[in-house]
């Protein structure tokens, strides 16, 4: 059956079958990824580049460009892509688009899709260990909250009301004698 | 710093933390800006306020066993 638009596969498999993330391709972030973009000549695209690009957080992280020269007016183009410089860290559910982008730098044709990428030792890669650390640190400070308790109370307690022992309680406050006792009368000139 | 701050501090954290895990985890959808930050800001607000809620009673029950030695220390 011959497609009536353009598609893109990936290692063989439809990514329109992949739009949901519960519908992820679940693929190995060490291994290649082989695809294919083809577009039949009936749909009247004139393309220059064709392009995947990866988002997170709204920004495109890994973006793959294949150039025409010179541009085609239909398919198949291959694209091969291996995250593996990124793999440990980009373990996780991540939106792609496969796009199609004429000379004059317009989108013609993309298609979004979900991939899972499962980094190598599985779990162990950088970034979920590093939040498995952070889970567990403030799950400890949280349990041990308890004990700011007693330290906040520490901090806030009131001074003593009794003044110290060292300190009289009712010392006299009459001004010192000067050491020499009787203080000669100032002005007596003979 | 009371319990209840400091279960706070911890919350938000934890908040945080656990969207972007449930991301790596491929729970979670985090491509586009915008939910993106919603998600984090909804976590960070929602672990807060559970955070500050568990300190508090974890330093209640605190006191309340250590009642005894707070006043024995004291004097």
């Amino acid at each position: 059956m011959t497609p009536t638009g353009p598609n893109v596969t990936w290692n063989g498999v439809d990514v329109q079958t992949a739009g949901t993330t519960s519908s992820a391709l679940t693929i190995d972030l060490t291994q290649a990824a082989n695809l294919t973009y083809n577009w039949p000549a009936s749909a009247g695209l004139t393309i220059k580049d064709v392009r995947l690009e990866m988002f997170y957080f709204g920004y495109a992280v890994t973006t793959r460009d294949v150039f025409l020269s010179p541009v085609q007016d239909h398919g198949p183009v291959a694209l091969d892509w291996t995250p593996l410089s990124i793999s440990y860290v980009l373990e996780g559910g991540y939106r792609l688009t496969a796009s199609l982008i004429a000379s004059n730098h317009t989108t013609m044709w993309s298609e979004n899709f979900y991939v899972r990428g499962n980094a190598p030792l599985g779990i162990l890669a950088l970034l979920p260990i590093v939040l498995l650390v952070i889970i567990v640190y403030e799950l400890y400070g949280l349990v041990r909250s308890g004990r700011y308790a007693m330290l906040g109370r520490t901090a806030r307690a009131p001074a003593p009301s009794k003044p110290p022992e060292e300190t009289p309680p009712n010392a006299p406050t009459t001004p010192p004698e000067s050491p020499g006792g009787n203080t000669p009368p100032s002005g007596g000139s003979s | 710093m009371s319990a209840a701050s400091h279960g706070a501090a911890c919350g938000v954290v934890l908040g945080i933390v656990v969207v972007i895990f449930l991301q790596q985890i491929a729970y979670l959808d985090l491509s586009d800006l915008v939910p993106s930050i919603e998600y984090l800001i909804v976590g960070g607000v929602v672990g807060g306020v559970l955070g500050a809620v568990i300190g508090w009673v974890l330093g209640r029950s605190y006191l309340a066993r250590h009642a005894a030695s707070g006043t024995t220390v004291a004097k």
